[in-house]
């Protein structure tokens, strides 16, 4: 028995060593997914590919180039939030985690995350050096509230030899509307010469990309869409005036219905329309595809942000971010936290890569970045884009409800109207249990 | 015609539901053979070949997911040795012991059958952070073994059994613990399988408390593992990979189901309780 306890705690001095190793470690915890078996030793970011091999060689070779400090790493099930709002709850959150913009404001105002200007001056990167869409998503009231490290939103990304075949491209590149009355008008010439849909909509379980096209298109004709942080307005002549064009596609049958995300993605791919509106987070699939000999999609990919229809070019965005859940740290643990930020800014490009906006001034205008495909085309979205006002809460929770009616609204299944103020009813009600 | 021989027209339509039932099954685990990127434009992909197996490989190359499996094990016979102790007990109590208060007890009892496991998970959270007991096996477990069903469940099979068992025990001289575990506890044994595999598998496809208990991934299960491992656009750029998982996550419960066939067969036709 003696034997067996000594060999015990023998056994548990050893575990005790692992711990101590004098490293200052930080907790980290992101979605992307889980990569290991091919990236998990790799330090090599730049031959890295895909968000969760980017990102994983990123923290591998930042592990390697400060080795006082480990980045303990928790990958958690896409969003990750009722992991994360569970752990605040038993006042365990990790030292860093991956957020998107639009949640930030859930958490800030309870006081669950720190203000990360100490943390960004101690990296030296000034708000300044942010894009004007990537600072606006991470500032609340002033405050910045993560390190902004990407912008997505929504693009429109083309079938060049469609639009060839319609005899709408110009100068090697697609002709885009600038109107509805102009898009109305290409649509149908697109439709007559090519006898396949303009739009290619995923209209089915698709929330967030029906709040995108309104979302978008009431900010471009300057409506306020959130007069104050607990009141929306959707039924405006400006909502009307989107939700009623886009009902008119689906009226004149110019674009498809009835599709979901994944059938939406395969009839791009197979060449079965001209236009499909997407995010940033695609680019990479449909490339590949523009890059494969034999592919219906095969050197006809063009991709650009959503085209002006009314008012200001504006684009409605979101972001990723890393933010610090506020806990007890130490000084050591503060400054690698700190390190880690000038770490991911200096490999913003990295990031890029993936399809994603920079969030860096400095790296969207690099020559680098606009050399990559299609970038230089869609390098306007870290301009242009414009997340909801930060005060707003509640805002994926919102997105879903908005997407819900503006789809039931542009497929026919509501009035307009109806819907619009559905919309709303059923968003101020979400916005008004908030405490 | 003979009884128990099924005419032509029963054999083909006996094989054309078998087919019907089978076919998605068939389907997920083509799709899981093939290229990603290849089912990304055209999940009719999977029909054809080539077929690879590099989904399961990824799978594999995870360090974790071994812990994951061993921990999901670790939890769900735990969860189930748990219940089986307890509603064991409790239903020998409930049927054939007089107590105060026995009837109100088991109305109580009943009552939890009521209360979705939803409605409590803040309280239970809050809990279980007090008792500092998150990311823990006892924090996985624990939750499981507030089982009404299974009390109910036992209880009913136990007053299903014969009075005069115990008192010709009694006359032999044998304890009440010696009346519940040498003559009562072997005759439950049907209903303790079924009650075995049920909360297994109950356990076993849980996701949303370990989802919330479990936050440090060398503590997930591997339901909650498998879907971190994911990437954001699992359904449409890693459509491979995640029906992959799905078949690699249903073995054990394939294997529960081959070994057990007979009492969840008989647990379906009711059969098990008498």
């Amino acid at each position: 028995m003696r034997k067996l306890l000594i060999g015990l705690a023998a056994l548990l001095a050893l575990a005790g060593c692992g711990q101590g190793d004098g490293r200052t470690r930080i907790y980290l915890q992101r979605f992307f997914g889980e990569c290991g078996a091919e990236f998990g030793a790799s330090t090599d970011v730049a031959k890295a590919e895909g968000e969760c091999g980017i990102m994983t060689s990123m923290i591998n070779r930042f592990n390697a180039e400060n080795p006082d400090v480990r980045v303990d790493v928790n990958v958690v099930a896409w969003p990750g939030y009722p992991q994360l709002t569970a752990q605040m709850a038993a006042r365990d959150p990790p030292d860093l985690v991956t957020m998107h913009a639009g949640v930030i404001s859930d958490y800030a105002a309870k006081g669950l995350l720190e203000p990360v200007e100490p943390y960004l001056a101690r990296a030296g990167i000034g708000a300044d050096s942010f894009t004007e869409a990537s600072r606006l998503g991470v500032t609340m009231a002033g405050r910045i509230y993560g390190l902004p490290w990407d912008t997505h939103g929504g693009l429109w990304h083309v079938n060049t030899a469609l639009f060839a075949k319609a005899g709408l491209m110009s100068g090697g590149k697609p002709v885009l509307p600038t109107s509805p009355e102009e898009l109305i008008a290409q649509a149908r010439q697109f439709q007559e010469r090519t006898g396949k849909p303009y739009l290619i909509q995923s209209l089915v379980g698709d929330p967030a990309g029906a709040a995108r096209n309104q979302y978008t298109y009431m900010m471009a004709q300057g409506a306020a869409v959130f007069p104050d942080a607990r009141r929306i307005r959707l039924a405006t002549a400006e909502g009307m005036r989107v939700a009623a064009f886009f009902r008119r596609i689906n009226e004149e049958r110019l674009g498809t219905l009835n599709m979901d995300t994944p059938a939406a993605i395969a009839a791009f791919m197979n060449g079965e329309g001209g236009i499909y509106p997407t995010g940033t987070w695609m680019i990479g699939s449909f490339e590949k595809e523009a890059t494969t000999a034999g592919r219906p999609l095969y050197e006809s990919y063009a991709v650009f942000p959503f085209p002006r229809l009314w008012g200001e070019r504006l684009e409605f965005v979101g972001g990723h971010a890393w933010a610090v859940p506020a806990r007890e740290r130490s000084a050591k643990q503060k400054d690698a936290i700190a390190r880690f930020f000038k770490f991911m800014a200096a490999h913003n490009f990295d990031w890029a890569r993936t399809g994603h906006i920079p969030a860096f001034r400095a790296v969207l205008d690099d020559p680098k970045f606009k050399s990559l495909p299609h970038r230089a085309d869609i390098a306007l979205l870290g301009e242009i884009g414009r997340p909801l006002p930060s005060r707003v809460r509640r805002q994926s929770a919102i997105e879903g409800l908005v997407g819900e009616e503006m789809a039931a609204a542009v497929t026919g299944q509501k009035p307009v109207e109806q819907a619009l103020r559905d919309a709303d009813r059923r968003v101020n009600e979400l916005l008004g249990e908030l405490d | 015609m003979e009884r128990g021989r099924l005419s032509p027209l029963g054999w083909a339509a006996l094989i054309f539901g078998a087919l019907l039932m089978i076919a998605p099954l068939l389907w997920t685990i083509l799709l899981s053979l093939k290229d990603n990127a290849e089912l990304v434009g055209n999940s009719g992909a999977a029909l054809s070949a080539p077929y690879t197996l590099e989904n399961y490989a990824a799978i594999f190359g995870n360090d974790m997911t071994m812990r994951w499996l061993l921990n999901s094990a670790v939890v769900a016979l735990g969860t189930t040795a748990g219940v089986l102790v307890l509603a064991s007990l409790a239903g020998y109590g409930f049927a054939r012991l007089d107590f105060p208060f026995r009837r109100t007890l088991f109305v109580i009892v009943l009552l939890g059958l009521a209360v979705p496991s939803q409605a409590i998970i803040l309280p239970q959270h809050q809990l279980f952070a007090w008792l500092h007991l998150h990311n823990s096996y006892p924090g996985l477990i624990l939750p499981g073994l507030i089982g009404p069903f299974g009390v109910f469940f036992m209880t009913t099979y136990m007053r299903g059994i014969p009075m005069e068992l115990d008192e010709a025990a009694k006359l032999d001289g044998a304890s009440r613990w010696t009346i519940f575990w040498k003559v009562i506890l072997p005759l439950t044994v049907p209903a303790q399988s079924t009650l075995a595999v049920f909360t297994f598998l109950g356990t076993w496809n849980d996701y949303w408390w370990p989802l919330i208990s479990a936050t440090h991934s060398d503590m997930y299960t591997l339901t909650v593992g498998l879907a971190a491992a994911q990437m954001n656009y699992a359904q449409t750029s890693g459509l491979g990979f995640l029906m992959a998982q799905a078949v690699f996550a249903s073995i054990p419960i394939f294997i529960v189901y081959i070994v057990f066939q007979k009492q969840i067969v008989s647990a379906m036709a009711g059969t098990a309780v008498r």
